[in-house]
Order: C-alpha cells, then sequence, then structure tokens
C-alpha cells in the first residue's frame, strides 16, 4: 500500500474512534500530514499526523513549542496523543483549524496594498515576538505557513517543525553546510548553519522577506535577471540588500523593513519591541 | 554616562579623592568580601554605582590574590567540569547573592579566557551565563552586564566585530562589559589600525543596537571607545598597568620602584618625572586646570626632589574622567585632540626634544588618527 494511502487509512481510523468526519488532505510535509476533520457539531480542526520514522525529536519540539504559545497569532492547540495499528505507531495532534487560507494563497492575486502589508506586519511581529519570548524560534516562516483564522481576519503562525528552542541542545548537526528551513526566506546565518547566530532575529529576516514578497512582489536581495537560487547565493555571502528593494521600502513607508532583512543579525532590530516600535512609527492608515 | 574607577591594588582611598566618576568596578581579587562591604557602604548613593567584576578569568592561582577567599569562587575551580551547568548555576547563585551582600547594584557576567580560540560557540557560551545571571539577579533587581572579551586581533578580521557583536547582543543583560585583549607589551599603546577599527566597530554595532558599552581597563585609548560611541570607560591607577616597574615600555620587574607620571592631554602621553621639565621649554605641562596637576607643578617648583607617585595616579584619574565628560558632550571630539596631539609631538621633535622613554614618541596617534577616521567604514 502506498505510504499516503496508509497514512489516509490511519487517518480514517482515528476519526472513527474519535468521532470525527475526515476531510480533504489540506497539507503534508516531510514528517506529517494535515487534514481537515469535523466534530458531530460541524466545528473544524486540524488532524496532524506524524510519520514516526525519523521524526520523533522534531516532533516534540514540535508539540512542546505549540503547547507553550498562547498568542492569538498562534493556532490553539487541543491534544496529541499516540495511535498504534497493525502496521505501527503514529503521533496525531488535533488543533484549531484555519479556514482563512494562506498567505501563499492570497498572494496569488498579485501583490497587497501598503496599508495591508503594514496591517500585516504588526500583527506577525506580535505573533514572533511572543514566540521569541519563550525563546524559540519558528526558523521556517514562510507564505505558506501563515494562515487566515478567517478570510481577512488574524493571520497565524503555523508549523513548527523546524522549530528551535534556545534552551535546548540543537538537532542540527554542526558539519551540515545549511541548517534546516526555506532556503528562499532563510537569513545567512540559517543559511550558513552558524548556529550561535541563530535566534529570533533570524525570524525577523525571514518575515522581513515575507512582507516585502507581499508589498513588492519579490524579494529583497533579487537583482534584475536573477533566478531565486542566484537570490539565495546572494543572502548567503551577506551581500547588500536590492537597492531598488530599499528605495521602495523607504518611498513606502515601509523603512523597517530595510533594517530586518539586514546581513547580520546585529544590523537588524535587537529586540522585538525595538521592532514594532520601528513599526508603529512608520505611521500611515 | 560618567567614567568608572576600574579597583586594583590598594586604590580604596582614591574613590573619594578623585571627583568625575560616577562608579566603581570592584575586584575581589584586591580585597576581602568584608573590606568591599565596608568600603561600598560607606560610599553608597544613588548616583554612584558599584559594580562587581566576579574576575573568573581562568586566573592564575599565584593571580588570585583574595579571590579564593569569596564565598562564591567555586572550591575546584582549579578541576571543574566548566561545561557543567549545574556548576555554574551554583556559581551563578553565590554570586548574585554575593552582590547583595557588598551592596553592589550592578554584576558583570562571569566569562572565562579561552583557552585557544574564542569562537563564536564560547560567545555563545559566555552570553548564555550572562542570561543565567540576569534571571539571578532578577530576584534583587541587579543590573547585569554581558561580559565579552575579545582579542584585538581576531577584530583585525573584516567581519569579525559584526560576528561577535551578533552573537553576543541577544542578550537579556542590560549592557556590554567589554575587555579587549591585546598581544602588545602590556604598557605599549595600542597602534595596530586595523584591530582598533574592529574593536571601535565592535563598540559601536553594540550601542547601535540598544546595548550600552562599558569599556574596561581603558588608558588614553578612552579616546578611541568614545568616538566609537561607548557609554562608559573605565580606567585604574595608570590603568594598573604601570606599577613596580622603572620604565612603561619595559616588562615588570619585582621589586622595582614605582615610577611617577605626568599625563599631558596635548600630548596625549604619560611623561617621566624627567620629561615634564624638557616640555615645559616648549610651552607643554605649564599650566593646568587638573588641581591635583597644579599640585604636582607646585611641589616641583618648590621641591623637585619630592616623589609625586600618588599625585601622579590622581593627575591622570582626574584627567581620564574629565575627558571622558568632554567627549560625550561634544566639547571636545577625538579627532580634534589627536590631531593637536600630533602637531605637539611634530613641534617637539623639530626642537629636539626627545622624551627619556625611547618609544614614547606619538608614533601611535598616527594609528589612532586613522581609525578614527576609518572605523566606520565597510
Amino acid at each position: 500500500m502506498p505510504a499516503d494511502a496508509k497514512l489516509q487509512q490511519v487517518a480514517q481510523a482515528i476519526c472513527a474512534a474519535r468521532k470525527l468526519a475526515l476531510g480533504l488532505e489540506v497539507g503534508s510535509g516531510a514528517f506529517k500530514h494535515t487534514f481537515e476533520v469535523r466534530a458531530a457539531d460541524g466545528t473544524a480542526r486540524a488532524l496532524k499526523l506524524y510519520r514516526k520514522a525519523g521524526a520523533d525529536a522534531r516532533t516534540q519540539r514540535e508539540v512542546d513549542a505549540i503547547t507553550r504559545c498562547s498568542h492569538p497569532g498562534v493556532a490553539r492547540f487541543e491534544l496529541i496523543e499516540s495511535w498504534k495499528d497493525g502496521s505501527g505507531e503514529y503521533v496525531y495532534s488535533l488543533e484549531e483549524f484555519l479556514s482563512g487560507g494562506t498567505l501563499t494563497a492570497r498572494l496569488a492575486g498579485g501583490p497587497l496594498a501598503i496599508g495591508d502589508v503594514r496591517a500585516l506586519a504588526l500583527s506577525l511581529i506580535d505573533t514572533v515576538g511572543h514566540i521569541a519570548s519563550l525563546g524559540l524560534v519558528h526558523r521556517d516562516l514562510k507564505p505558506d505557513n501563515i494562515m487566515f483564522r478567517t478570510a481577512g481576519g488574524t493571520p497565524v503562525i503555523v508549523d513548527f517543525g523546524l522549530v528551535r528552542d534556545l534552551g535546548q541542545s540543537s538537532l542540527t548537526k554542526t558539519w551540515l553546510p545549511h541548517g534546516p528551513g526555506t532556503p528562499y526566506y532563510a537569513a545567512a546565518e540559517q543559511l550558513n548553519n552558524e548556529k550561535p547566530m541563530i535566534d529570533w532575529r533570524t525570524d525577523q529576516f525571514a518575515l522581513g522577506v515575507v512582507l516585502t514578497m507581499c508589498g513588492l512582489g519579490r524579494h529583497p536581495y533579487e537583482l534584475p535577471e536573477m533566478n531565486p537560487m542566484q537570490v539565495v547565493d546572494r543572502v548567503a555571502r551577506r551581500e547588500p540588500s536590492a537597492p531598488t528593494f530599499n528605495a521602495w521600502a523607504v518611498d513606502n513607508g515601509l523603512a523597517p523593513l530595510v533594517g530586518m532583512v539586514a546581513p547580520w543579525p546585529i544590523a537588524r532590530f535587537r529586540t522585538p519591541p525595538q521592532l514594532a516600535l520601528a513599526w508603529q512609527s512608520t505611521g500611515g492608515p | 554616562m560618567p567614567a568608572y574607577h576600574q579597583m586594583g591594588h590598594d586604590s580604596q582611598n582614591l574613590l573619594g579623592e578623585v571627583s568625575g566618576f560616577g562608579g566603581a568596578i570592584i575586584s575581589p581579587v584586591n580585597e576581602v568580601e568584608a573590606g568591599v562591604s565596608a568600603m561600598v557602604s560607606s560610599r553608597s548613593s544613588n548616583a554612584y554605582e558599584f559594580i562587581f567584576d566576579p574576575q573568573l578569568y581562568f586566573p592564575r592561582r599565584a593571580d588570585r590574590g583574595q579571590l579564593a577567599t569569596w564565598s562564591y569562587f567555586p572550591k575546584d575551580f582549579d578541576t571543574a567540569d566548566m561545561t557543567s551547568e549545574t556548576w555554574w548555576g551554583t556559581l551563578l547563585d553565590a554570586l548574585a547573592s554575593t552582590v547583595g551582600r557588598v551592596g553592589a547594584r550592578a554584576v558583570c557576567s562571569p566569562a572565562t579566557i579561552a583557552a585557544s580560540m574564542f569562537t563564536n560557540e564560547y560567545y555563545e557560551a559566555m552570553r548564555g551565563l550572562a542570561d543565567r545571571l540576569t534571571e539571578f539577579c532578577a530576584r534583587d533587581g541587579f543590573r547585569v552586564l554581558e561580559t565579552v572579551i575579545a582579542r584585538l586581533p581576531d577584530l583585525a578580521a573584516p567581519n569579525r566585530a559584526l560576528e561577535i557583536a551578533s552573537v553576543v547582543s541577544n542578550t537579556k543583560a542590560a549592557g556590554i562589559y567589554l575587555i579587549l585583549l591585546c598581544d602588545v607589551r602590556p604598557r605599549d599603546e595600542l597602534r595596530d589600525v586595523d584591530q582598533l577599527k574592529g574593536a571601535m566597530r565592535l563598540v559601536h554595532l553594540l550601542e547601535q543596537s540598544g546595548l550600552p558599552v562599558l569599556v574596561g581597563c581603558s588608558s588614553s585609548d578612552v579616546l578611541l571607545w568614545k568616538a566609537a560611541g561607548a557609554t562608559s570607560c573605565a580606567t585604574g591607577k595608570f590603568a594598573n598597568l604601570r606599577r613596580f616597574t622603572p620604565g612603561r615600555f619595559n616588562e615588570p620587574e619585582e621589586g622595582g620602584r614605582l615610577m611617577a607620571y605626568w599625563f599631558e592631554e596635548p600630548l596625549l602621553s604619560f611623561l617621566r618625572g624627567s620629561d615634564v621639565p624638557r616640555v615645559q621649554a616648549h610651552g607643554l605641562a605649564t599650566t593646568t586646570t587638573n588641581p591635583f596637576g597644579s599640585e604636582i607643578l607646585a611641589q616641583l617648583a618648590s621641591d623637585p626632589a619630592k616623589a609625586w607617585v600618588g599625585l601622579g595616579w590622581r593627575q591622570y584619574m582626574h584627567w581620564f574622567a574629565d575627558v571622558e565628560a568632554r567627549l560625550a558632550s561634544g566639547a571636545v571630539a577625538a579627532r580634534d585632540l589627536i590631531r593637536a596631539a600630533e602637531r605637539n609631538w611634530q613641534t617637539l621633535e623639530d626642537n629636539d626634544v626627545f622624551m627619556e622613554e625611547k618609544a614614547n614618541d606619538g608614533s601611535w596617534l598616527r594609528p589612532w588618527l586613522r581609525a578614527v577616521v576609518e572605523f566606520s567604514k565597510p
């Protein structure tokens, strides 16, 4: 039986046991699959089913992280349990289902208005600040991992599968050429696996890239005629952000973006309150 | 912020005599706990901040002085596994209690001197100690300064200041206590432009990120650190570098007699007693607004044979606190002071005036000038 079909079968069995109706699969990653499920009263939930093999430590850290968070910008977590059947052992969780879709879907219609970028920034900075206050680094902020509670509603950061708890030892080997994450949104210290430099400012960089994608429609390090791999290479080599991006950010009252995506963490905003203050100072609608 | 008095051997009596300092950095090496407590309580005021430096820089047994008598100093210091979080936890808890007992209002985080390389992992570990100490001290409200030890030769590498600043700045501490290690002779002036620029860049980056920097163990190089934006600098009598030595450019010799030095701002240099009349013939070291300088000049006029080592310490420290304040307020600029000193050295040379110490020729001022001008450039 194909692996995906097997997971579908397990999800079905879990839903039957918990009196839930299994809906569509709404996401899948290296270690987990996510399904929309509904309770008898029609309330939607996200069922996350984790593959066991090789994912134990990261799964545990994801669950630990998300249960520690208590913020409207992070999906509400309900439970986590083990599931065992004849084919093996699984872990699954039930979380709030976010019906507003992803930021990726929202950007399919083109860049957002500047006012919407600013509103998104203020909301997500508050969430990233909350995550940072717990000593956590998400390490995979990107439009796919930003959802909306309802259409046009509160943005919510999801998928803590690569979360780093700065209070615990790293799961990433030092000899790896780069740390985990999505390269296109990653900061230089993440791309170069410079672990002592990875902290909440790594998330700040990714958020800066996301917000630039929202407003400008391209990466802040992208020069003309450049493909994504070349852009990532520029970030990794700590070249300066693109002059056209810098000018666009300043001209549109989004100057804090330039600091957010600075090549070195020390040149970014040191604390979440400093970042929030910079954005609040930009005014706008 | 005003300058801090870096306390060393037998320097308590200077606390009340030299004004202009906003506080003192306590050294447990030179005094037992009861003595420090008495000193702090006698001078305690809201306007004067005592900072406790635990001095755990891997001190050799011979250099420990009174350190081992302090209750926070671990009995197993020489044999302990310093990677043990439990071991550090016990030490940090005891240190926080000690700070409270002696009445200090701030404490520097413990930091060891790396055995070989000061890697990013080393700085990450030291930052971790500062963060844990901050948690311990939160109960009593002490200000914690993260101790950052940086080797000047390392800072000559183009990106090293950026790397170090990136790692140490993710701290819970309220500020940075910066100690610069160098491989020049102890009493020589710093003069490697790239090293100085790197150190200035480190200070500047940390300050720009919102972390106030206190540069410890400074001397006349206070000009460079203030030009880089350091909130405060600390010094002791002759920067604690010129004790028991017959000449500031020679290695210390046990039992050597103490030499008196005059600090001359127009030359940015320490002058031997015998050099003072040489420069006076060219209009230098003749008048001063420094009260200890006036006292020295009066004594030299009336009783030239009388020793003035102690007055020399006070004259230098008064200058340090004063110039720190002038630099901080913008009343003077480091660049202008260095340029003026360079011109004065040239005038002396043009007139065949040479100092008793061969290396005391002002030649470090050109590297300083370059460092001040170039440090902010990429």
